[in-house]
């Protein structure tokens, strides 16, 4: 996730000795990356040119692959659902996640606090196989949430909530949620108590104080926590391929499914694409909210 | 004990009032039953050692501390459930607080802006208290950009716009360099004095509380110990702890052997003190005698001054050289270590060994009966 919005250090290190440490220290992680990160985008780009006979590849380069994912309009769909889905998820995650963060910084007890992270972070600790199909057991027809609804009069017939976008909408919110709520977290806990005084303080009712100081000041970690949410569900693979059933179709799931076919050049230009959109979406934000920040810090002097 | 010196004639001049107030936390006693009256326009400091409550009492004034117990008065009206934002408090915060997303001139219109007034009132008073801390001209300029005394300043100027009845200081300067320190005492007594706004100032510090504060709350583990001017409670300290942490003390254990009207005599080790006459301090009663040591004259045998009082035989120990003074560190015949701080002169100057005299008169000695 080198891409997305870290704090970055005041200064770099100063001198060799610290800079020989900090090479040390990042080390293992940069040649881990290095050497397994390029080659394999190397492969996939060579790959992605290469011609297709049947099921066998032929090692002719042609870019017919890419012609095909081009021109053939189900694939701008497949990419607008993507996009569709990762917004609506980054969204309600956002809704649900921003309170939820907020409410823990309140809590004064250590072992509630605790329990708390417990709680958000349960989804993490399960495999999502495991949690697809337990969100199936739950949303199905006979399911316990259309047992309710029914019960309360609220629908008359089950409703829908399995194989289909609204499924992997649920799916990907519960997956995700730990990682939206922990940078705005670590972004709430690192404020000042002592500003939210000065704002009372200064005659701002706590309404006051929340939209014109707290607001502000945690739209770093709100920004960093949409970044990572919304990247995450645009790879997501799992959620989408049990909860969708086959009928919410993504870039992972195309990737899977070519794989499986044998067709890799297909599969390696949609990687290509996926990743470019990841990035760019990445690469875009940064550059917006910069903008913005700077915008609304003024020139400096 | 801190009620009937904390009281002053005349309720319409006081600003503030705190009437036996407490505050726990938990099993830890914050504030012991403290009863204090603060007059209009008066810079008030309390001075106290780290966790002596003084912070706590601030807090409650500022309105985010609930008193356990008493009651706190701002301008005649009872406050304990008023809100920090209905409050006419403002509160330097010891780091100060400042929004760090907003420039210099949002930061002090902030007060302004949830009164709502108009931009233009706005703009003019915010420019106008830019002015009074000398930063005219910085309104658009980051936090971040701003020097240690520069932040002050803002933070002086945000709170003082509102024009609050009573402004609270938390250990403002705490985080200066000294140089710098000293220089926005003068500056903020002189605000003070310009805007003429009640200021109760906490710190730990007994120095920048004698130069700024017409009269100060000595505390110590949640009580009052002592009220009054700086000269009052430098010169007459009430208790034993007062004597101490004010400054230097010589402190002597006694008893009283005979009191009057303007002095008790009290026997030390054998040897007797004439010290001022304290309403305690009854013959028979054990006491402490403190006398400051720049009070302690240090002479020879033959140039004994007899209109001091008290003189003692001693021993000079160690002599060190401070730049202002000398200090003398002496032992008398009853094994009792007396420091004296004596200005520079001219003459035989006592080194180590010698056999001298020590002295100090009878209103330079109090005696403590706590």
């Amino acid at each position: 996730m080198g891409v997305l919005a870290v704090p970055r250090p005041s200064r770099l290190a100063r001198n060799w000795g610290q800079q020989f440490v900090v090479l040390g220290l990042v080390g293992p992680a940069l040649t881990f990356t290095l050497a397994i990160l390029i080659p394999a985008l190397a492969l996939l780009l060579v790959n992605s040119a290469y011609h297709v006979q049947g099921t066998r590849i032929v090692k002719i380069v042609t870019f017919e692959a890419y012609r095909h994912f081009f021109t053939d309009r189900f694939y701008g769909g497949v990419i607008l659902q993507e996009i569709r889905l990762a917004v609506v998820s980054t969204i309600i995650c956002l809704l649900i996640g921003y309170p939820t963060a907020y409410a823990i910084t309140k809590i004064r007890r250590p072992t509630w606090v605790i329990a708390a992270y417990i709680l958000i972070f349960s989804p993490l600790l399960t495999s999502s196989v495991v949690r697809a199909y337990g969100w199936l057991i739950i949303l199905a027809r006979g399911g316990i949430v259309n047992w309710m609804l029914t019960r309360l009069h609220l629908v008359d017939v089950p409703i829908r909530l399995i194989y289909n976008f609204t499924g992997v909408v649920i799916g990907l919110v519960h997956f995700l949620l730990p990682f939206t709520v922990f940078p705005m977290l670590s972004v709430l806990l690192r404020m000042d108590p002592a500003v939210k005084e000065a704002a009372a303080d200064l005659g701002a009712t706590r309404l006051r104080t929340f939209l014109h100081v707290t607001w502000p000041l945690s739209f770093p970690g709100l920004y960093a926590a949409a970044q990572l949410t919304f990247v995450l569900a645009m790879n997501a693979f799992v959620t989408p391929t049990l909860l969708g059933g086959g009928r919410v179709l993504v870039l992972p799931v195309l990737i899977y499914n070519n794989i499986s076919d044998l067709q890799w050049p297909l599969a390696a230009v949609e990687a290509i694409a996926l990743i470019g959109l990841t990035w760019s979406t990445v690469f875009t934000s940064n550059l917006l909210v910069s903008k913005a920040l700077r915008a609304s810090q003024g020139a400096p002097a | 004990m801190g009620a009937p010196d904390g009281l002053v004639e005349g309720p319409s001049l006081i600003a503030v009032a705190l009437r036996h107030v407490s505050k726990e936390f938990g099993k830890v006693q914050a504030v012991r039953d403290v009863s204090l009256q603060i007059k209009q326009n008066e810079f008030f400091s309390l001075l106290g050692p780290s966790g002596c409550g003084k912070t706590t009492i601030l807090r409650m004034l500022g309105g985010f501390e609930r008193p356990t117990r008493g009651e706190v008065y701002l301008s005649g009206r009872l406050v304990n459930d008023v809100p920090p934002y209905r409050r006419d408090t403002n509160l330097i915060f010891q780091h100060l607080a400042l929004f760090p997303h907003l420039d210099v001139f949002d930061n002090i219109a902030f007060g302004l802006r949830m009164k709502r007034l108009s931009p233009s009132v706005v703009r003019q008073k915010v420019l106008k208290a830019l002015e009074l801390v000398d930063l005219a001209g910085f309104e658009s300029r980051q936090i971040t950009q701003l020097s240690g005394g520069q932040k002050q300043r803002v933070a002086i100027a945000r709170a003082l716009v509102n024009e609050p009845a009573v402004l609270l200081l938390d250990e403002p300067l705490g985080s200066l360099d000294l140089r710098l320190r000293m220089q926005m005492q003068e500056e903020l007594k002189e605000i003070q004095q310009r805007v003429g706004t009640t200021f109760i100032y906490v710190t730990h510090d007994q120095t920048e509380a004698l130069t700024m504060s017409d009269r100060i709350a000595v505390m110590q583990d949640g009580v009052v110990e002592q009220v009054g001017s700086g000269r009052e409670v430098y010169e007459t300290p009430r208790t034993r702890f007062v004597a101490t942490f004010l400054g230097d003390s010589n402190l002597f254990e006694g008893r009283v052997v005979a009191a009057d009207r303007d002095a008790a005599i009290v026997e030390i080790h054998g040897a007797r003190v004439r010290a001022l006459a304290q309403p305690g301090a009854q013959p028979g009663a054990s006491v402490f005698v403190s006398v400051r040591p720049e009070h302690v004259r240090v002479a020879g045998k033959a140039e004994v001054d007899g209109d001091v009082e008290n003189w003692w035989e001693a021993r000079v120990r160690a002599v060190t050289f401070k730049g202002a003074f000398t200090e003398y560190r002496l032992v008398t015949p009853t094994e009792q270590v007396v420091l004296a701080h004596v200005p520079p002169r001219n003459g035989t100057i006592p080194v180590a060994g010698d056999q001298v005299m020590v002295g100090w008169r009878t209103a330079e000695c109090v005696v403590l009966t706590e």
